[in-house]
């Protein structure tokens, strides 16, 4: 049996974000691939080949792989990469290597990066999602954590929370996400945190939580920075964005570095655009604009600023999408929205049912519906 | 369904991407025009591979059979 390397998904970000040389191999059927496939921060040089397709053709194969630079495959678990890399080890390629885990492990990987001065008293992470396109947030003080949309990837979280000396006391939520299945309930119950959220998105769920309504505010310790909520309803009735120390807007899937969060998911699609245009002229648009975004998604890496993070100041967001913030009446943004509008994935009523406790899925089954990039923004 | 006269059977219970494939070319490799294999396959991601796989051969899947905790291809020798 020949050795072959592995790669973590986290060795694979820093390739993608250092710009290094080398071929992707995804060797999954057409279907998987074009259904979600690895995107970073820079062009990837990506190749599809199903590993089934060596077996009928393999020289026909192998020669459409480079031999100028290292290859790296990736597939549904392990298995077949690993097939494919010993195909390829044995016809010479001298620098092969597989994906840990296979292609989940991507898909729930998590980058974290600090995006407040190293000056200020308390700590503010992003935490990027490449696989699903999406961001979740830590704000620390004092040892004590407060966790804004955390995903499934509860183990990172946890590792993250211990590296802090930390503990996470509370988790908050924008709102009843559709697109991803949300880590808020299990880490709750594994560290005994509480859970907070606006009661309109989660009148149904059937786990305990604390109300956060407009206005409300939460201090982190006796003297740590504040969190606001402000109620900014339209992709759901029940979003909420928060202020952290009146210099961060954590907007869940309400604005958006491009675009801005897709009113038609509820069905009704004319009233919670005139909701979501109400809550754009009449909220976001009177926050101070050197206040910084800080999205619950992204669509495009071109999105990310210079340290890759995704943070904009707000002026700035609205000055970059006049394509929503300049339209001039409700009328019109409806139109807007009714033009750009595109068919939800079926996979996301089951998600809110999963994301109010309605129902549990097994864990091979959580992977699968979780993999995919969202599909939240209102127009791409 | 009407009973399938099926000429060979392969069970793949438990084992994941890409045995289910391999095994079950090896098979295909040695039988005779026309005849039929029956295989069974636990690996959820077989569906989308096998069916994939055949339609790039000559080979035919007549039907598939999805349960919950498995599948049964009925494959078609060319």
């Amino acid at each position: 049996m020949t050795f072959i390397k592995s790669f973590t998904p986290e060795n694979l970000f820093s390739s993608l974000s250092n710009k290094d040389d080398f071929l992707l191999l995804d060797v999954r059927n057409r279907n998987d691939f074009s259904r979600f496939q690895i995107e970073g921060p820079f062009e990837v040089d990506i190749l599809n080949i199903p590993y089934f397709d060596f077996l009928e053709k393999e020289d026909k194969y192998l020669s459409k792989v480079s031999r100028q630079k290292p290859v790296k495959i990736v597939c549904a678990k392990e298995g077949s990469a690993k097939y494919v890399a010993e195909l390829l080890t044995g016809d010479g390629f001298d620098d092969v290597s597989i994906l840990k885990g296979g292609i989940n492990t991507w898909g729930n990987m998590l980058v974290p990066t600090r995006i407040n001065k190293k000056s200020d008293k308390y700590e503010l992470y992003q935490f990027i999602r490449p696989g699903k396109a999406s961001c979740s947030y830590a704000i620390i003080y004092s040892g004590e954590i407060v966790l804004i949309d955390p995903s499934r990837n509860i183990h990172f979280y946890k590792e993250f929370a211990e590296e802090q000396n930390g503990k996470i006391s509370r988790v908050f939520e924008t709102h009843l996400q559709a697109d991803y299945i949300s880590g808020s309930r299990l880490i709750a119950r594994e560290v005994g945190a509480e859970i907070f959220v606006h009661p309109n998105d989660f009148k149904n769920a059937v786990f305990s939580f604390k109300k956060m309504e407009d206005g409300h505010r939460i201090r982190i310790g006796k003297d740590g920075p504040e969190i606001r909520a402000i109620h900014t309803p339209g992709h759901t009735l029940g979003s909420v964005s928060y202020i952290v120390d009146n210099s961060y807007l954590i907007s869940g899937d309400t604005v958006f570095i491009n675009s801005v969060g897709r009113p038609d998911l509820g069905g009704k699609v004319s009233e919670w655009s005139e909701i979501l245009y109400n809550t754009l002229t009449q909220k976001i648009q009177y926050l101070d604009e050197n206040m910084f975004l800080l999205p619950g998604h992204f669509t495009n890496w071109t999105e990310a600023n210079k340290n890759l993070q995704f943070s904009e100041k707000l002026g700035n967001v609205k000055k970059n999408n006049p394509n929503i913030f300049a339209i001039e009446s409700s009328e019109l943004f409806s139109q807007f929205i009714e033009d750009n509008m595109r068919k939800q994935p079926e996979i996301y009523e089951k998600i809110r049912k999963i994301n109010t406790g309605l129902i549990d899925v097994m864990e091979e089954e959580a992977d699968q519906i979780d993999l995919g990039k969202n599909e939240c923004a209102a127009c791409t | 369904m009407n009973k399938i006269d099926v000429n060979k059977e392969l069970d793949c219970t438990g084992l994941n991407c890409p045995l289910p494939v391999l095994k079950t070319k090896k098979i295909l490799d040695n039988m005779v025009s026309g005849e039929i294999l029956k295989m069974v396959s636990t690996d959820p991601g077989s569906k989308n591979d096998v069916t994939a796989w055949i339609s790039r051969t000559k080979n035919e899947i007549f039907s598939i059979e999805d349960f919950s905790n498995k599948l049964i291809f009925f494959i078609r020798k060319a």
